[in-house]
C-alpha cells in the first residue's frame, strides 16, 4: 500500500524512477493504484477548496 | 491589505517608478491604491521572469558553449536523476506561490465592492456611456466631441483625438466610488487605465467594480471591447475632483435636471428647439446619420429629403423613441429625456431641406413615452 501511495503521489508531480516503476508494474495490482489515486485527487481537490475558502475569508 | 505582501509591492512599486516614467512603455502606474498594487505585481512578476530568464538561458548558453562538440564533448546517457527532477519540480511550485499569495491578496481587494460611499451606474450603449448618479437623481450620457473634421482628416487632429466627451464623468477624490456596469446593447469594455478598472458591460448582467481615487485630475480610457462600427468612437474622460469641488458639481446638476423636468410641461418654440436640437443630433445621430443628414446607407439611412420621415411624424416620433428591432438604430427613450427627443426630431424635421416646420412639444414626447 506504501508503495503505491508513493508512486501516485510521484505521478501527481510528474516524477517517478525507473526502479519503481518496474517494481509498480512487476507485483502491483491496477485496482489498488486507481483506488488510491482517486483518494489522492479527492484530498487534493478537498485541499484546494480549502486553500480558496481560507483565501476568500 | 495590510500585510508583508503589500510592502513587497510597495519597494517593488517604488523602485520601478523612474522606468514606468521614462520610457512610455510600460503600464501606467495610476492613482488609486489598487493601481499601484497591481503595478507593483507587474514589475514583481516581470522581475521574477527575467532572473528565471538569464539563469535558464546563461546555463543552457554556456552548456552549448562549453560542451560543444568541436572540443570533444561526448553526450551523457542517463535515464534519470530523481533528486534533480523533483528540484526542478518543486522550485517552479514555490516560486508560483510566492507570486499567487500577494496577487490573490491584490485580487481579493479588487473584488471588495462593499461600503461605498457613492454608486454609479455605467450603461454602455452603441457609441456612448451613460452614467447614473444613484440615489442622487442626476443622470446623462457622455458622448465623444472629437469633431468629425478631424476624424475625416480634413483639420489637423487635436491632443485628445477620439479621447474627449461631452460630458465626462465626475468623481471625488479620497472617496470609495462603486461602480455598477451594464449595457443596452452588445458587450462594450469601460476601461480608463489610470485607474486599474477594465470592466465588461454585458447586456442582462451587472458588472461590479470600484474606484478611490487619490489625486486630482482628468483621465481617459476607451471602450475596450468591439462592439461596432463606431468602437473608436466610445472614449471615457473622467474627472477626479476634490470632495468639496464634487458637492457643488452635484449640486448644479440636480438643480439642472428640476429644470429640465419643468421644461417638460411649457410650450417651446421653434428656435429653441432647433438650438436644443441641433447639440442633440451632432452628439447622439451625427455618428451614424452623418453631420449633414446623409446618412451611410443601408445600415444608416439618410435623414435628408426622407419622404417617409418628412410625411408621417408620428413613424419619426415612434423611431426615436422606441427604436428599430433588428437594426442598429436604438431606443432613446432611457437615454435621452423627453425636451431632448423632442427637440432633436424638430431638428430632424426642418434641416437639409425638410421643411415641414413642425415643432414637436416635450410633453407630446412625454406621453408618446407614457404609452
Amino acid at each position: 500500500m506504501w508503495s503505491a501511495i508513493k508512486s501516485v503521489l510521484a505521478a501527481l508531480i510528474g516524477v517517478q524512477s525507473d526502479q519503481q516503476r518496474r517494481t509498480d508494474f512487476s507485483s502491483g495490482k491496477p485496482v489498488v493504484f486507481i483506488v488510491v489515486a482517486i483518494g489522492v485527487a479527492c484530498i487534493f481537490v478537498i485541499m484546494l477548496a480549502a486553500l480558496a475558502s481560507m483565501a476568500a475569508r | 491589505m495590510r500585510s508583508p505582501w503589500r510592502w513587497l509591492l510597495s519597494v517593488t512599486f517604488i523602485a520601478s517608478i523612474p522606468q514606468a516614467q521614462a520610457s512610455g512603455w510600460n503600464m501606467p502606474v495610476g492613482v488609486t491604491d489598487i493601481s499601484r498594487d497591481i503595478y507593483g505585481l507587474h514589475m514583481t512578476i516581470f522581475w521574477v521572469c527575467v532572473v528565471i530568464g538569464v539563469i535558464v538561458f546563461g546555463v543552457m548558453f554556456y552548456s552549448l558553449f562549453r560542451y560543444r562538440h568541436s572540443k570533444g564533448a561526448k553526450a551523457a546517457h542517463f535515464h534519470e536523476h530523481t533528486s534533480v527532477e523533483v528540484l526542478w519540480t518543486a522550485i517552479p511550485v514555490v516560486i508560483l506561490i510566492g507570486m499567487a499569495v500577494p496577487a490573490t491578496a491584490t485580487l481579493k481587494n479588487m473584488y471588495d465592492t462593499s461600503q461605498a460611499d457613492l454608486d454609479i451606474m455605467i450603461t454602455g450603449q452603441q457609441w456612448r456611456w451613460r452614467y447614473e448618479y444613484l440615489g442622487e437623481d442626476v443622470a446623462f450620457t457622455s458622448n465623444m466631441s472629437t469633431p468629425w473634421e478631424q476624424i475625416r482628416g480634413e483639420e489637423p487632429r487635436g491632443e485628445h483625438y477620439l479621447l474627449d466627451v461631452d460630458e465626462p464623468l465626475v468623481l471625488p477624490i479620497n472617496r470609495k466610488v462603486r461602480f455598477l456596469m451594464t449595457s443596452d446593447d452588445v458587450i462594450h469594455s469601460w476601461w480608463v487605465p489610470e485607474l486599474a478598472v477594465k470592466q465588461d458591460t454585458i447586456p442582462g448582467f451587472i458588472n461590479e467594480n470600484w474606484v478611490q481615487i487619490n489625486e486630482p485630475g482628468i483621465y481617459r480610457g476607451q471602450c475596450a471591447e468591439l462592439c461596432g462600427v463606431n468602437h473608436a468612437f466610445m472614449p471615457v474622460v473622467v474627472h477626479a475632483v476634490e470632495e468639496d469641488e464634487f458637492e457643488v458639481w452635484l449640486a448644479e446638476r440636480k438643480e439642472a435636471a428640476e429644470q429640465e423636468a419643468m421644461g417638460i410641461d411649457r410650450e417651446w418654440e421653434l428656435a429653441e428647439l432647433m438650438e436644443r436640437g441641433e447639440a442633440v443630433y451632432r452628439a447622439i445621430c451625427s455618428s451614424c446619420h452623418q453631420p449633414e443628414g446623409q446618412g451611410a446607407p443601408p445600415a444608416f439611412p439618410a435623414l435628408a429629403n426622407n419622404e417617409q420621415l418628412i410625411s408621417d411624424l408620428d413613424w419619426h416620433i415612434d423611431l426615436v423613441v422606441n427604436g428599430v428591432s433588428g437594426t442598429a438604430m436604438p431606443a432613446f427613450r432611457s437615454t435621452l429625456n423627453p425636451v431632448e427627443i423632442a427637440a432633436v426630431v424638430t431638428f430632424t424635421r426642418n434641416s437639409w431641406g425638410n421643411d415641414t416646420g413642425d415643432a414637436v412639444q416635450p410633453s407630446t414626447i412625454s406621453g408618446w413615452i407614457a404609452q
